[in-house]
């Protein structure tokens, strides 16, 4: 390792930052323009003049955004817990309980989740449709947990994986179950993997969209997404109350994600190195 | 106290033999070490013996039950584990609890047995901390604490100390010692350092390649050991060998001819060539002058390496090379010519071809 500072290294993480984060900073910008800075050529840099007309708009004119939002919220809460604990369970029988042919069944799990949500549509809609799980949370959250789950067994399997296997083995030797095993041994062990994988799915459920599109056709039970993109009306496209409701939409998980990073950091590198 | 019977006991991973026809009787409240180079099979054994692998071929007994099928937990033995293997999120005291918890001991008599087990290790004083919180050796105590509490039929111990600085490992040695002095549970300890095994064991038993090379005191298995592997593998610095060859006239000569042997001490039946062991604290050195011994040759000191109380010398004899071991008092030095001796008695000789130690 040299001491020398790596201005080239260091060049590169700010440019890959600022790439990563225009969209978004210019997301932000836009929310606090007015409609003729947002139309305006040559394009307003910083807003001009600045104004927080838009938030109180969204608020009093679309009060169903609070709705998609909270909506949003309960799908990926639920679809988190459902995949914890189903990929949990999954990702130690899998890791640890010396299963036969355990690697044949990770890459059939994993070749599952290769199949595009989009081919599953039409059969999951009318499946959904003569279950009556259309427009319903449970509905929505039991497609989500299809679709992530293979992603936190694989997840959950490899930080098991990192465990020493003699801690439970010692618990054998007391005299746990296997189920106790895990319960009270492996997942207070493992909690950074499942708040980073338990984070990474609420992400992904948040954020899906075909299937929420799909599967919610009621306005009053549409995701987040889902309802800021039927926004355009009939005759023009109302970027400030997009960008608005956007920036709206994207606060939740930020403030999930600065409360946990460093979890998520942990659990992402666990037995990266020693 | 418990008698485990191993009746052949074997175990394979498919075609992989790790462990072959394993036959010995531990008596009550022997101290049996297994001991090994890496992948000889001495784990596999132990935890053949714990229940945490299966057992492909034989019987298992513990006090008088055949226990091949029996879940850890019911088999009255109790583990320490390498790597000490305590709940990282739990108290010392409620990692010690853990197995009379599960097994619903009431809460009094746990505190009671907790406490007294603690007092034992000097561990009262950390009964609140988390392990993180505690020295290597420390952590070890909990991890022998947790087994005592039981009070298990058997003991086993999967190198224990391998973890520890070598100053904490020989303290942790005795405390094992005094320790076993006063439980005399039957225990069997799993180790590849000769040091321990010689000190802590009863018995030891040299296994090797997944098959048992000898069993016997310390003293056994360092005064006559049973083959080649074992004769090289007890002892530090390891036994020089020479391979021996009988010429017409029924004298013993080394291949380049600078070492003879009017005779062996053992007979050699038939054979023509063999393998002899000297261990380098038998080798008699003497600076210039004539020592006493049966069999005395001129040596040239090739290199001088002090260990403090004791040093080493690696000797020529013609083209054989013997390591000795002196006192590390005015020794010779590399480039002096020494003259050296060696007994009958402390010779070593092995079949060439087999290894197997050849006796009268």
């Amino acid at each position: 390792m040299t001491k020398r500072p790596r201005f080239g290294l260091y060049a590169l993480v700010i440019l890959s930052v600022v790439i990563s984060f225009l969209p978004i900073i210019w997301l932000v910008l836009t929310s606090l323009k007015t409609t003729e800075g947002i139309y305006a050529w040559p394009p307003q840099y910083l807003p001009d003049p600045f104004t927080l007309k838009n938030y109180i708009n969204i608020f009093t004119n679309s009060p169903e955004l609070l709705l998609y939002v909270l909506n949003s919220f309960i799908v990926a809460l639920g679809c988190t817990v459902v995949a914890l604990s189903f990929g949990g369970m999954a990702g130690y029988a899998l890791s640890r309980l010396g299963m036969r042919r355990a690697g044949v069944l990770m890459v059939f799990i994993l070749a599952v989740s290769m199949f595009p949500p989009v081919s599953l549509l039409p059969s999951l809609f009318q499946t959904f449709l003569n279950l009556g799980l259309l427009n319903t949370y449970t509905g929505l959250i039991i497609a989500h947990t299809g679709l992530f789950l293979p992603f936190t067994v694989w997840m959950l399997a490899s930080y098991f994986a990192t465990l020493p296997p003699e801690i439970e083995e010692a618990a054998r030797m007391d005299g746990m179950g296997f189920f106790r095993i895990f319960w009270s041994i492996v997942i207070p062990l493992s909690w950074p993997g499942f708040v980073a994988t338990g984070l990474i799915v609420f992400i992904f459920s948040w954020n899906e969209f075909p299937l929420a599109l799909v599967l919610m056709t009621q306005n009053a039970m549409r995701t987040a997404p889902v309802g800021i993109s039927l926004y355009p009306g009939e005759y023009a496209f109302p970027w400030e109350t997009i960008s608005t409701a956007t920036v709206i939409a994207i606060v939740p998980i930020l403030i999930i994600t600065a409360i946990f990073q460093k979890q998520i950091v942990g659990g992402l590198t666990a037995g990266a190195g020693k | 106290m418990t008698e485990v019977k191993l009746d052949r006991i074997g175990k394979s991973y498919g075609s992989v033999e790790a462990v072959q026809q394993f036959d010995l009787t531990i008596r009550e409240g022997e101290f049996l070490v297994l001991l090994g180079p890496s992948g000889c099979g001495k784990s596999t054994t132990l935890r053949m013996i714990a229940g945490l692998e299966s057992i492909t071929k034989g019987d298992l007994m513990i006090g008088g039950t055949r226990m091949n099928d029996v879940d850890p937990k019911d088999r009255g033995v109790a583990m320490v584990f390498q790597n000490y293997a305590l709940y990282p999120h739990k108290t010392v005291f409620d990692n010690m609890a853990m197995a009379l918890k599960l097994q619903k001991v009431p809460a009094a008599e746990i505190q009671d047995r907790v406490g007294r087990t603690a007092e034992l290790l000097g561990l009262t004083d950390y009964l609140h901390r988390k392990p993180a919180a505690l020295s290597g050796g420390q952590r070890q105590r909990v991890a022998i604490g947790r087994a005592i509490v039981r009070t298990p039929d058997v003991f086993l111990f999967d190198e224990p100390l391998s973890n520890l600085d070598a100053k904490l490992r020989v303290k942790m040695r005795m405390e094992l010692q005094e320790l076993h002095d006063r439980l005399g549970a039957t225990s069997v300890y799993v180790t590849h350092d000769q040091v321990e095994a010689m000190t802590l064991a009863d018995r030891i038993v040299i296994m090797n390649g997944g098959v048992v090379a000898q069993v016997g005191t310390p003293r056994e298995v360092y005064d006559r050991p049973a083959d080649e592997f074992v004769a090289g593998f007890i002892g530090s610095p390891a036994m020089n060998f020479l391979d021996l060859m009988r010429d017409d006239t029924g004298r013993w000569i080394t291949e380049c001819g600078s070492l003879v042997l009017p005779s062996l001490p053992v007979d050699a039946g038939a054979r023509r060539q063999v393998r002899l062991g000297v261990r380098p604290e038998h080798i008699a050195v003497t600076a210039g002058g004539q020592p006493q011994g049966d069999l005395d040759y001129q040596a040239e000191v090739l290199l001088d390496e002090l260990l403090g109380a004791d040093a080493l010398l690696s000797l020529g004899v013609g083209k054989a090379r013997l390591l000795a071991r002196v006192g590390g008092t005015d020794h010779p030095v590399q480039g002096d010519r020494v003259a050296i001796a060696l007994t009958a008695a402390q010779l070593h000789v092995f079949d060439a071809d087999t290894g197997v130690a050849l006796r009268d």
